[in-house]
């Protein structure tokens, strides 16, 4: 089944926003506590958060008097309208809680099914780009398949395997589980997606095609555009230690982290194109190439995405993945840093690039500075699976793939690894 | 290529003076500013630099280097903007809360347990005066080698305490007040209390004049203020923002602000006092391999005890002889994993050493982008042993007393080499393909959550094996992130 992810963001009722944040704060303590939004029940989003915007300060010194946004974005399984129905219907208390704080939700008796879908319906913003790291798995697949690799782990620690061949115990796996009524769904075929080369190749045609382009296009950024750029030079004993303290208390809890990222956009067409170009690159990028569990390079996100709002004037990037943000960015650069640069060096106060191709996210210390600077505090954050890595969920379909073929000795030594 | 100025940095980044098998670093508050300045402006000539000396008979018999807190260069009379120039990491030391978490401190090495290094935890309580503040400021290293004598841990005591007493005699008059020392000891053949050889992989600094793997050099930038890091960029040196003091003994900042650097030809000095429960480690070794009658099978279990620290007690790399220990003391260092063994059947992909240092082995890149990855992530290491001198093995598991590590270790970024080292990939049980996998030495969890696994995968064939349960085998008795200047920046702090 297909995942999808909406993103909407409403602005907050004048003199509400406190009362917001403190019960955003409640949902959140809630779940810290292992008390998670009754949305769980649903069994259908990978990940959601709130986040609320433009309150506090901008750390570009944009002088724009801003109202105060809540942003929410959810990562599910299914059709957008069904799942929006079923999350307006079945679990609207949450719902009626938090939007009651915000401009336009429909109020008291009005508050119907139906009106909190079109409420949130016209609030949705247009993704620029969405990066899923198991695309096709939905939540329920992604537990059943843990589950079913933790019973082969136990079931091949629970005996010897000495001088077994590996077809053998390959097919005594395969006898146990299926006697047991929860693998039921092993039955259902499934594949890893794959490369789709042609579709690459394809890309690379029309990249070369557009080469001459894309050249003058460079030189015209690099000669009237990056030189009058103003950069970003924090390095990160510089930025507002107050502020990361903040950042901190939301994170390294699991193994699991969160980031939102709100930067804007530089004036002009040529950036706004740039982007739009970048994008539309990512785009194709991550339906042919994308596919097994890296993001241009990066092994660790599980569901990321960009937006832009406000006429495209503003950029949101938002992200869940293992590990530490601040501590892995780094280990990145090398094979993303063509990306991030050419996404990110059409915002506002990034690090001095040149020709798009080098400085932005290749000069280390300020780009992980800008990084941790322009970062918004997610105030609840949701994770359905907290405790696996996108590299787990990827293994336990490959050993459910595998398992269910018949294989040879050599395939069946190769999968036994996997566990 | 870079050349160091060897002159100028403090000896002990570039060389780990094994031969001087006796150190008593003491840990030192300034009581007297000017005092501790005026000190500082005639004992910088004291200090031992990494300059090489080739007549070995003309090296010093006495070592001494110095490394200040956040709080001592405070206590010195640095200005309020130039204390905040520094890294945040430094700035707030080991145990706020946050850090804690990466760095797994939690249980008995909570830092509230501690015996040192949690001085900040205590002096916000407001019942301690000013006479009580035992908050750190520097840390000076004493090291002694009896030059008659070959490996005589004994003799070199003498003369390391005899340097000590002399230097400990003008404390007072110079405004220091020692707070307390550890003695810490090499052994002749470094091993650690577990009975494992220990500090054969070093990064060798380029420039530095020491030779070894290419593989081993790495970028001064990695480890020193003002040159270049791997990534080609300059590492957050802390910069004199308010003029202050004699600036003419710093040079200007490399990275080409203008402004004068306190940093440069200086780094960062991580120190963690870990304790080490040599009962523990092989008592669970030799549970989880013995025969079938209940015996000790102690082939089996120093295997074990190989596979998860990654080489056998001699030092030799179980990815080179994976099925006995050679025997021979072994220095051997020059090998990866990627040719030897990508599949962990050799070293397990969650061994301590394997996930500390992955060499050409790092997640599933190529071994190029490996080695540089690996590179991003290297500490010079300098790790000394306090308590009985101790080398336990399946049969010989009781100490007297307390035993530990003196665990130090230089980095110019602490946040991408030692906390992403001692969080990412040690904490963190996710590495490589792995599930559950904590650093079985420094990432397992003393009280783990309920439900929450804590394993040692052996990959083997025709199946993995899980090695369950996995105990915490060290406590964190104390630390802190100390800044460990050049000789120049020494002077300077005599002015301000």
């Amino acid at each position: 089944m297909r995942q999808n992810s909406i993103t909407t963001i409403v602005p907050v009722k004048k003199d509400k926003i406190e009362l917001l944040l403190k019960l955003l704060d409640g949902i959140k303590t809630d779940l810290d506590l292992g008390n998670p939004p009754e949305f769980e029940k649903l069994n259908v989003i990978h990940y959601a958060r709130w986040v609320v915007i433009d309150y506090g300060k901008s750390w570009i010194d944009d002088l724009t008097p801003r109202i105060p946004k809540l942003v929410f974005v959810v990562d599910f399984d299914g059709d957008v309208d069904v799942f929006l129905k079923s999350f307006c219907s079945d679990t609207s208390d949450i719902l009626d809680k938090v939007y009651g704080f915000c401009e336009g939700f429909p109020e008291g008796e009005k508050r119907t099914p139906e009106s909190r879908f079109s409420f949130l319906k016209n609030n949705v913003v247009k993704d620029a780009a969405v990066y899923i790291g198991a695309p096709g798995r939905t939540v329920q697949q992604i537990k059943d398949e843990n589950n079913l690799r933790n019973f082969i782990r136990n079931y091949l620690d629970s005996r010897d395997w000495k001088d077994v061949s590996a077809h053998t115990i390959h097919k005594k796996i395969k006898e146990e589980v299926l006697k047991k009524e929860e693998f039921l769904f092993l039955r259902k075929k499934t594949k890893m997606p794959g490369i789709n080369w042609l579709g690459l190749v394809f890309l690379g045609l029309v990249l070369i095609v557009l080469l001459p382009l894309i050249i003058v296009w460079l030189l015209i950024v690099h000669f009237f555009y990056e030189r009058k750029d103003v950069n970003f030079t924090k390095k990160r004993s510089g930025l507002d230690s107050a502020y990361l303290d903040e950042l901190e208390k939301y994170e390294d809890w699991k193994n699991q982290n969160q980031f939102t990222q709100l930067v804007d956009m530089k004036e002009g067409k040529v950036r706004l194109i740039t982007i739009k170009a970048m994008f539309a690159l990512s785009k194709e990028l991550i339906k042919f190439v994308f596919v097994q569990g890296k993001l241009m390079g990066i092994p660790t996100i599980h569901f990321a995405k960009w937006v832009m709002f406000e006429d495209n004037s503003r950029v949101l990037f938002f992200s869940n993945f293992d590990g530490s943000w601040q501590q892995y960015l780094g280990d990145f650069i090398d094979n993303s840093g063509w990306g991030l640069t050419g996404i990110f060096s059409n915002t506002k106060v990034f690090p001095k690039t040149n020709f798009l191709l080098t400085g932005g996210a290749y000069d280390e210390e300020h780009f992980l500075a800008w990084s941790r600077n322009s970062e918004l505090i997610t105030n609840v954050w949701y994770s359905a699976y907290p405790d696996l890595s996108i590299k787990n969920v990827n293994n336990n379909t490959k050993i459910r793939v595998q398992l269910m073929k018949s294989l040879s000795e050599r395939k069946a030594a190769k999968f036994l690894k996997l566990i | 290529m870079t050349k160091l100025e060897l002159e100028d940095i403090q000896g002990y980044i570039i060389r780990g003076y094994a031969h001087m098998m006796y150190s008593r670093f003491v840990y030192i508050k300034i009581t007297n500013r000017k005092a501790a300045k005026k000190w500082l402006a005639k004992s910088w000539a004291s200090m031992t630099t990494a300059v090489h000396v080739h007549d070995k008979s003309k090296i010093s018999s006495t070592h001494l280097n110095i490394a200040f807190t956040h709080n001592g260069l405070g206590a010195l009379g640095m200005y309020e903007e130039n204390l905040n120039a520094f890294s945040r990491e430094f700035r707030q030391g080991m145990i706020t809360p946050h850090r804690t978490r990466l760095l797994g401190d939690s249980g008995n090495s909570d830092p509230i347990m501690w015996n040192w290094g949690n001085e900040n935890i205590k002096t916000q309580n407001p019942e301690i005066t000013d006479q009580e503040d035992k908050t750190i400021h520097l840390c000076l290293m004493i090291f002694g080698n009896d030059k008659g004598s070959v490996d005589d841990i004994e003799k070199d005591k003498i003369v390391c305490l005899d340097y000590y007493k002399e230097l400990e005699s003008q404390f007072e008059e110079n405004g220091l007040k020692e707070l307390f020392f550890i003695d810490g000891v090499t052994q002749p053949e470094n091993k650690e209390h577990f009975g494992f050889r220990d500090g054969i992989s070093q990064p060798i600094i380029e420039g530095s004049g020491r030779v070894g793997s290419k593989d081993d050099v790495v970028k001064a930038g990695e480890f020193l203020f003002g040159y270049q890091n791997e990534f080609g960029v300059y590492p957050d040196t802390p910069l004199v923002v308010k003029d202050q003091g004699n600036l003419n003994f710093l040079a200007s900042d490399a990275g080409g602000s203008g402004l004068k650097d306190i940093g440069r030809n200086g780094s960062f000095l991580v120190m963690r006092q870990l304790e080490q429960d040599v009962n523990g480690f092989w008592t669970f070794m030799n549970e989880k391999t013995k025969h079938p009658d209940g015996t000790i099978n102690v082939e089996e279990s120093l295997k074990l005890g190989a596979k998860i620290v990654g080489r056998w007690q001699s030092g030799a790399p179980i990815t080179l002889f994976p099925d006995k220990d050679p025997g021979v003391i072994s220095d051997i260092n020059d090998f990866g994993y990627s040719k030897f063994d990508p599949d962990g059947l050799k070293c397990p992909f969650g061994s301590h050493l394997r996930r500390s240092n992955p060499r050409d082995s790092v997640d599933d890149h190529g071994v190029k982008e490996s080695l540089k990855l690996s590179k991003q992530h290297r500490i010079i290491r300098r790790a000394r042993l306090y308590g009985q001198v101790f080398e336990g093995s399946p049969t010989n598991k009781n100490p007297k007393g307390e035993v530990g590590l003196l665990f130090a270790c230089f980095n110019a970024d602490i946040s991408r080499q030692f906390e992403f080292l001692q969080y990412t990939w040690g904490k963190l049980p996710k590495v490589k393909e792995l599930y559950n996998d904590p650093d079985p030495i420094i990432g397992v969890k003393e009280n783990p959550e309920p439900g929450e696994k804590q394993n040692f995968t052996i990959q083997d064939c025709p199946v993995n094996r899980t090695i369950s349960d996995l105990p915490r085998f060290i406590t964190v008795k104390g630390g802190g992130y100390f800044f460990f200047p050049s000789i120049s920046t020494l002077r300077y702090l005599a002015t301000i």
